[in-house]
């Protein structure tokens, strides 16, 4: 089957208009796509033949979607985006604490969801596992809360992070003490933009380090010449 | 919300100055009272007590020529006679007096009050041997001596010595005085005949310098004493007394700062716990009171959260819709499409926040307010929009909710590119505030309209009577949410284009690490 090889992504929805168009958009993409009505069916379908990655509604008859996430991100897989007529900031911060690994509201641009599936496939794919679903992790005095993106200083002020920096910190603090070139970090961070140069990864790394430079461990995020950065803290859960 | 302190004392410190002031009002009038009564009156004295002092101090000052003290009397030395009448019964204690000290009677004064002799008697204790000696005296002599009445001035060199009271036994009455007896008993007696008793009495005698010393009996020193331990025994009631009343007062006062809190709470948040229905009879009531108003709360704000969630629901699908069937459209359509859809979204998320008002329930931390409008600045640039901060280089800690200060400046600069084509922020500190001006580079907002932009709804056209997108709800957020920190969003005069200005209150600077 053509099915193994391709990324099969379940979608989680109880109106068939966006099911199925959903699916259609993840299949043009390159993706393998099977639909369920509601949390029960995904159950089955997870049973029967599992699936790289899920899309769940938020609002559904029946289970509803922030438990079955939470069911999900308690086994471990397969991963989770929440898709949800609930856009506020709060509401995406409920969806990323009970673990899912991204939240879009409705309506969203199909292409940005299919740029996030990526995303979130290859972090699963190569990130470190723990780290990735931890909802916070703490380094040299700093607390990053992945699900708020609120980053604690060591005096215990929030200093807020633009989406940017938020995503490349993730990037560092999930591969610590390893050498990511800026093509890895542009493909880590920038997921849902193409237009993004090498540039753009030098000017947020250079506004990260100045946010990261309360630190008293020296310079977080080495410059490794000729290479990329290298982020030199030990990230630990909590 | 840490809002101004109310004015006004606590209860508990009423209660304690009502407790003090009675208290303090109590020991006054005690004191008074105490104070006001009529002095106790002198001592009744014996004379020949009287002259035997008199003489001891007489003699001493002859010798050093100042007053002496002692013998509970006050001493001054006059340099004249003082003016003392004279007391008829006392002529004979004068003339013994001056005998002894061999001066003439009329440089003796004396005055003072006559007690007649059998209306006291003194308390006597003697030595045993006394007591044999005028036992037999008083069995074997049947004398009862006259008391001389007026003895003969000059004549008598020898005065007679005091003789022997007459006494009175109490004891035994018929004992024959053994050598048995081992203690000598209590004998009570009255005044010597030929001894007055005198009492608030003054002495004269002139001195062989010319002046006269003078002894004066005071007050009674016992009142004192009486006096002092009272009025110690009043005060050391009343402390306890106040102190008791301070921790009573507290006890009242305490079911009442945990009912305020309570219902602090209960305010900010209708799921807080219930206030605890305890304490006086009344606050249990009201506890009652603001618990049924809580549960009402609750179900409203449980409806209010299910319509919204239904309304957010039914309105997002069918857009959700829209988008993914314009993905199969031609791509010009598809991006009128999407950018119609993302302007209906963009409405009904305004609606839906302000209806919401999440501003009371988000937690607040201490947060550098630099680095989130940082934030949204490079945020807002990704998105390709001109959009520049100035200032904001020094950290600018508040206490504050991190989602809503981003949504009250991500509001104003929404608007601010919105009506304009380019937005600047700047941050500055002022005393013991935050001001944030956000300037952008349209047509303004007219004068009388700088308050009224406020109100929900309210829009302005653009710059050239064109309409502006939004549901007129980004200002009226922003002011409740900056009201909601202590602070305030106004539209502030400004050369061109519009400055609405945000003032926030700062946290005292933390003391930072090295």
């Amino acid at each position: 089957m053509i099915a193994e090889t391709l990324p099969r992504v379940l979608i989680v929805d109880d109106d068939a208009a966006i099911r199925e168009g959903l699916a259609e958009v993840f299949e043009r993409s390159g993706f393998a796509a099977v639909c369920a009505p509601n949390a029960a069916a995904m159950d089955k379908i997870l049973a029967d033949q599992g699936a790289d990655l899920v899309i769940l509604d938020l609002m559904m008859p029946g289970e509803d979607g922030l438990s079955a996430a939470r069911r999900l991100a308690g086994r471990g897989w397969p991963p989770v985006i929440m898709l949800s007529a609930l856009g506020d900031d709060a509401d995406r911060i409920v969806g990323l604490e009970v673990g899912a690994d991204d939240y879009m509201a409705k309506p969203c641009n199909p292409r940005e969801l299919v740029a996030r599936a990526r995303a979130v496939l290859r972090r699963a794919r190569d990130g470190d596992a723990a780290a990735t679903r931890a909802e916070a992790v703490r380094f040299a005095g700093f607390r990053l809360d992945v699900a708020r993106r609120e980053l604690t200083d060591p005096d215990g002020v929030l200093v807020a992070l633009s989406t940017g920096e938020f995503r490349l910190l993730r990037a560092f603090v999930e591969r610590p003490q390893r050498v990511l070139t800026r093509e890895h970090l542009l493909d880590l961070a920038f997921a849902n933009d193409g237009e993004v140069f090498d540039r753009a990864v030098d000017v947020q790394v250079s506004r990260l380090r100045k946010k990261l430079e309360r630190s008293d461990q020296g310079e977080l995020i080495r410059t490794v010449r000729g290479e990329g950065y290298l982020f030199t803290a030990k990230p630990t859960p909590g | 919300m840490s809002a101004a302190r109310p004015r006004g004392l606590p209860i508990a410190a009423h209660l304690a100055l009502l407790v003090a002031l009675v208290f303090a009002t109590a020991f006054a009038v005690t004191v008074t009272i105490i104070l006001a009564l009529p002095p106790r009156p002198p001592d009744v004295m014996r004379s020949d007590q009287i002259v035997s002092d008199f003489i001891d101090g007489y003699r001493a000052a002859a010798r050093t020529g100042r007053a002496p003290r002692g013998a509970g009397m006050h001493w001054t030395i006059h340099e004249a006679a003082p003016a003392i009448p004279s007391l008829a019964a006392a002529a004979p204690v004068k003339a013994d007096i001056a005998q002894r000290l061999d001066i003439a009677p009329d440089k003796v004064a004396l005055m003072g009050e006559f007690v007649r002799r059998d209306t006291v008697v003194f308390r006597v204790q003697r030595t045993h041997a006394e007591h044999i000696r005028e036992m037999e005296m008083h069995i074997a002599t049947d004398i009862v001596r006259e008391p001389p009445v007026v003895p003969p001035a000059r004549e008598t060199p020898a005065p007679t010595p005091p003789p022997p009271p007459r006494v009175v036994v109490i004891g035994p009455p018929d004992a024959p005085a053994p050598p048995a007896p081992p203690a000598p008993p209590i004998v009570f007696a009255p005044a010597p005949p030929n001894v007055i008793l005198l009492s608030g009495f003054t002495l004269a005698a002139e001195l062989p310098s010319g002046r006269w010393l003078e002894m004066r009996q005071g007050r009674n020193d016992e009142e004192f004493g009486w006096i002092l331990r009272a009025a110690l025994i009043v005060g050391a009631t009343l402390l306890v007394l106040t102190a008791l009343a301070l921790w009573f007062a507290r006890r009242l006062a305490r079911p009442i700062q945990t009912f305020a809190a309570a219902v602090q709470a209960v305010g900010v948040d209708p799921k807080s716990a219930a206030v605890a229905e305890e304490g006086p009879r009344e606050l249990r009531s009201a506890a009652g009171a603001v618990n049924a108003m809580a549960a009402r709360l609750r179900a409203l704000v449980a409806d209010r959260t299910q319509t919204l969630a239904t309304v957010a629901h039914d309105m997002r699908t069918p857009l959700m819709r829209l988008r993914l069937a314009a993905e199969n459209a031609a791509p010009e359509q598809r991006a009128r499409i999407a950018k119609e859809v993302a302007e209906m979204e963009a409405l009904i998320a305004s609606f839906i926040a302000f209806a919401r008002d999440d501003s009371a329930s988000e937690r607040r931390v201490r947060l550098d307010l630099a680095a989130l409008l940082q934030s949204l600045v490079d945020d807002e640039a990704e998105a390709g929009r001109d959009v520049r901060l100035v200032g904001g280089e020094e950290r600018l800690v508040i206490m504050g909710q991190p989602l809503g200060l981003k949504r009250l400046f991500a509001n104003l600069i929404d608007n601010a590119v919105k009506y304009g084509a380019r937005a600047a922020i700047t941050v500055r500190r002022e005393d013991a505030a935050v001001v944030i001006d956000v300037v952008d580079d349209g047509g303004g907002v007219p004068e009388d309209m700088r308050e009224a932009i406020f109100k929900p709804f309210v829009r302005l056209h653009g710059r050239h009577g064109e309409n502006v997108s939004g549901a007129g709800l980004g200002l009226t957020a922003a002011r409740s949410i900056a009201r909601a920190h202590g602070g305030d969003v106004i539209v502030a005069d400004s050369p061109h284009g519009a400055l609405v200005r945000v003032r926030l209150p700062i946290e005292e600077p933390i003391k930072t690490a090295g």
